[in-house]
């Protein structure tokens, strides 16, 4: 009863979060310089081919009637179309406004859906490896504040903050890929692309998991119940692995939450260094080529995958910690 | 008979670079099986520390410099680790902090399991739920069962410290160290405790050691008592002969400052301004309130938007005269907070009013409102978290004479300066951090924050209850002065009976919200008109032969939640007295002579519904 309600809450006040977020978008998005349609037709079109073009495709109504279209779309699955990319592949940016092999324009939805998982899968490896490696570093840490893997984090954690990742991505691919030959570093053909950019995300999002882990771990273990739980006669293994780990869970899991979305930026410049065919790189070139519905939606879906996550851990603390109420 | 525990010439030092002291010096005592022995000293006399000895929990920065701790002639302090835990299972020891002792993410019920199944691994996991589930209802929590399955933060603390009994009895333990149990208890939850450990020794055969910082405390539960000094056991006796003939100086002092109650001793109340106890006609009231309710909305867990209403104040209706010591009694969750911030308009009452001179308080804004905060001052609880501690003292007291409009910083410091001489701060401390400071002197500070605006009231929200018995002692006979030389009225919010009988003229005591009773100090503690009024007063650890025994005038339990207010009487749930009536009715405050009320159907004239609008 309390999960359903729980939900029940949550999902409502995300579907209000993506509302906002999209119309703050769709507005600045128009309000931007820069016309597509001239983009779109190329820099040889006639004034009136564009006119004629941006009125078609509603581009001179009201914003507010031009978002109210927009919407009812989104709502019903369709995230509109790209204004540049057509269904098959390369990009229609320059061709001439009457080459007739333009093929129909691919929908933001099929963009989407094909680069997201590819996103997923590097966030998911390099959150993956992050978290091994600062729970061991961290835990280490927090159970003797002061000792030699508590220095250890502490200069682990420094290294890693201060290096750029566009400086690491391309350090790594030169020593793992050029020099060594154990990883592939461009584009994608299989896992083994994914390894080089995860490794490169997982050290940018490690120093504040190790940081966050081993103070609440300290922190935790200096609490009345770790003390009295040895005298009570439990192991010290035993309070440690079920009970401070336990405690100390809840604010890593709040971090992760919030952490989501510097991940989310990190993969667009990583996505880019590698040429890795993600949410990142399809980000990148929408921008560049002024494509309004797939920066839009790009937004909309990172905005709903940002607050399903965030229910997710919410939900996972109140779960390990009853006395939270999200 | 072997004793199970016998602690040799024990010392412990703390080890702080730059601070190195003696704790515990050359002590020295057993415990028979069976035996309940008590341990009193004053706070800071390293009762706690000997009380962790005693389980093996000694920890940087403190050592041992020497001695031994035999639990049946094996000496525990040089056991290892693992040997250690495996004894475990026969010394128990529950602490003073009830509410951090469990891992709060984890039900309390499994937490124990867990426990008995750490220190004897041949019980199975069924048993062990039976046997938790057992202890948990000898113990009188309510539906054993579903409670197993709570938080801890679903318990209360006297609950709390119920399961930390059972934690501790369920291994079947030959000793129990019990180190100031009874501490953040209300006294009539803390009779019970003792009560229940009482039983459980002639249940379970477990020696006791139980650690007090009060003496009343420990003569109800120890037969022998210890009194720690600095340190040093300085004396050892049978309780009764302890308390009927001390022998060292430091215990003399001790039985002499605990305050005679119902005895004539030289503790007599601050008598009334008025002479002839006479009904006070409104005028004369500095402070009134009229049919004062608080509830506050709180969110129903696991529900879409539903709040309940928790009525924490209901109704409440008295007057206080000037020149008064008025104190408001009971017990925590009773309300007397929420009324200490509506008196003090931190918060406005969502229904009646307070008044102040005739004037609602609500009403007031800008400068009347400046006006009547210079009027009525706050002195607070905690001696340590209400003091800025990188501010200077003499900082400190001069920031409510700026808030005020003082502009001259020489007739600031003059001022100052007079008020830290009046409550007996050394002026020299004028320009120190309070970091230094004993919780004695930070409590000067907090009477001297409050003083420096020349108030003509003091409410005094729990401001001696930090404090051990000696300072107590000093800060009332400060409060006598300052009463006397400023024609102060003080208003105190307290649970300590003890010290309102030695302070207050006055006294309303609170049940869950409600005023059940407003009498003169006399009457109150002589012939209480409430029922509650006398299980508070049976419940009163005291030395003095008792005018009423628990065992008549009160039942167990816990006060009902306000937020589920029961019908009719919101008392009769703990109440030995309670009939048909008060199942249905709710008793209102009925007139005891000339100027004393109580809210009780018992009371005669209260069937005839003699309604007492005002006191």
């Amino acid at each position: 009863m309390f999960v359903l309600s729980f939900l029940a809450r949550r999902l409502a006040q995300g579907a209000v979060i993506i509302f906002l977020v999209s119309l703050l978008i769709f507005t600045l998005l128009r309000v931007m310089s820069g016309n597509p349609v001239r983009q779109m037709v190329g820099g040889m079109a006639p004034d009136s081919l564009v006119e004629q073009i941006a009125t078609q495709m509603g581009l001179r109504d009201p914003i507010i009637v031009q978002f109210g279209r927009y919407a009812a779309g989104v709502v019903q699955g369709d995230l509109g179309r790209s204004f540049v990319r057509p269904a098959n592949g390369a990009a229609t940016g320059g061709a001439n406004f009457d080459d007739l092999t333009r093929g129909a324009r691919a929908g933001v939805g099929d963009l989407i859906l094909d680069a997201l998982p590819m996103t997923l899968q590097l966030a998911g490896l390099a959150l993956a490896i992050a978290l091994v490696f600062s729970a061991l570093l961290g835990i280490a840490a927090g159970l003797r504040p002061g000792g030699v893997f508590d220095r250890l984090a502490f200069a682990v954690s420094s290294v890693f903050i201060s290096i750029p990742n566009f400086w690491l991505g391309i350090v790594l691919a030169l020593l793992l890929s050029v020099k060594l030959g154990w990883l592939p570093a461009i584009g994608y053909g299989g896992f083994s692309y994914t390894v080089l950019p995860a490794l490169v995300l997982a050290v940018e999002l490690s120093p504040v998991l190790i940081r966050t882990l081993s103070s609440a771990v300290a922190a935790q273990m200096s609490e009345a119940y770790v003390a009295v739980g040895h005298v009570r006669g439990l192991s010290r293994p035993r309070i440690v692995a079920a009970h401070a780990l336990r405690n100390a869970s809840v604010p890593l899991l709040n971090l992760l939450g919030v952490q989501f979305s510097s991940l989310l930026g990190g993969v667009i410049i990583v996505e880019y260094i590698f040429d890795y065919p993600g949410l990142g790189l399809l980000t990148i070139n929408a921008v560049l080529q002024r494509d309004f519905p797939l920066i839009q939606g790009i937004a909309i879906v990172t905005s709903a995958i940002f607050v399903l996550i965030n229910i997710l851990v919410d939900l996972a603390a109140t779960t390990i910690d009853p006395r939270l109420e999200y | 008979m072997d004793p199970v525990l016998s602690v040799r010439d024990l010392s412990v030092d703390l080890t702080l670079p730059g601070r190195e002291r003696t704790i515990l010096d050359g002590i020295g005592f057993d415990v028979a099986p069976r035996e309940i022995v008590g341990v009193v000293g004053a706070s800071g006399a390293g009762k706690t520390v000997l009380s962790r000895a005693v389980v093996n929990w000694i920890t940087a920065p403190l050592a041992i410099r020497s001695g031994s701790v035999s639990f049946r002639g094996k000496d525990l302090l040089g056991l290892p680790p693992r040997a250690m835990r495996r004894l475990r299972r026969d010394i128990a020891y529950v602490g003073a902090d009830p509410m951090g002792a469990l891992d709060p993410t984890l039900p309390v019920g499994r937490q124990i399991v867990e426990k008995l199944r750490a220190v004897m691994p041949e019980v199975s996991r069924q048993e062990a739920r039976e046997r938790v589930i057992a202890l948990l209802d000898a113990v009188r929590i309510p539906s054993a069962h579903a409670r197993f399955h709570d938080y801890p933060s679903q318990f209360s603390g006297g609950m709390m410290q119920r399961a930390l009994i059972v934690d501790a009895m369920v291994s079947n333990p030959a000793l129990l160290v019990a180190d100031n149990v009874t501490q953040p208890l209300d006294v009539t939850v803390a009779a019970q405790v003792i009560r229940l450990m009482r039983e459980l020794t002639e249940r379970f055969e477990t020696a006791i050691l139980f650690v007090s910082s009060s003496l009343p405390v420990a003569r109800e539960a120890a037969s022998r008592t210890l009194v720690i000094d600095a340190g040093r056991l300085v004396e050892e006796q049978p309780t009764e002969a302890l308390i009927a003939a001390p022998r060292h100086a430091y215990t003399r002092d001790l039985v002499a400052q605990i305050p005679v109650i119902w005895g004539t001793g030289p503790t007599m109340p601050a008598a009334p301004k008025t002479p002839t106890p006479k009904p006070p006609a409104p005028a004369d009231a500095i402070v009134s309130l009229r049919g004062v309710s608080q509830t506050y909305r709180v969110k129903k867990r696991g529900s879409f938007a539903g709040t309940s209403e928790l009525r924490a104040v209901r109704n409440v209706t008295f007057d206080i005269v000037k020149g008064d010591s008025f104190a408001v009694v009971g017990e925590s969750g009773c309300g007397k907070s929420t009324l200490m911030r509506l008196l003090s308009r931190l918060e406005r009452p969502s229904a009646g009013s307070v008044l102040c001179e005739g004037r609602d308080i609500a009403d007031l804004s800008g400068s009347e409102l400046l006006g009547f905060r210079r009027k009525l001052q706050l002195v607070l609880q905690d001696p340590f978290n209400s003091l800025p501690p990188r501010t200077g003292i003499g900082a400190m007291l001069e920031a409510p004479l700026r808030t005020h409009g003082w502009r001259d910083p020489k007739k600031i410091r003059e001022r100052v300066r007079a008020v830290m001489d009046d409550v007996g701060l050394p002026v020299a401390l004028y320009d120190d951090l309070p970091l230094g400071l004993s919780a004695g002197q930070r409590q000067r500070v907090n009477v001297a924050r409050a003083m420096v605006l020349e108030p003509e009231i003091l409410l005094m929200d729990e401001t001696l209850s930090a404090l051990d018995q000696t300072e107590q002692f000093k800060l009332l006979a400060l409060f006598d002065k300052l009463q006397r030389t400023h024609g102060l009225t003080y208003i105190y919010i307290s649970h300590d009976l003890a010290m309102v009988r030695k302070a207050c003229n006055r006294i309303a005591v609170m049940y869950l919200g409600e005023v059940v009773e407003l009498a003169d100090n006399e009457r109150l503690f002589f012939d209480p008109g409430h029922p509650y009024t006398r299980a508070l007063l049976s419940a009163m650890p005291a030395l003095e032969a008792r005018r009423y025994r628990p065992e008549d005038c009160l039942m167990e339990g816990e006060p009902p939640s306000p937020i589920d207010l029961p019908q009719g009487c919101a008392f009769r749930s703990r109440c030995p007295q309670a009939f048909e009536a008060c199942a249905t009715l709710p008793p209102l405050l009925t007139v005891r002579g000339a100027r004393d009320l109580a809210a009780c159907h018992r009371v005669p004239g209260a069937g005839a519904a003699l309604l007492a609008g005002a006191a």
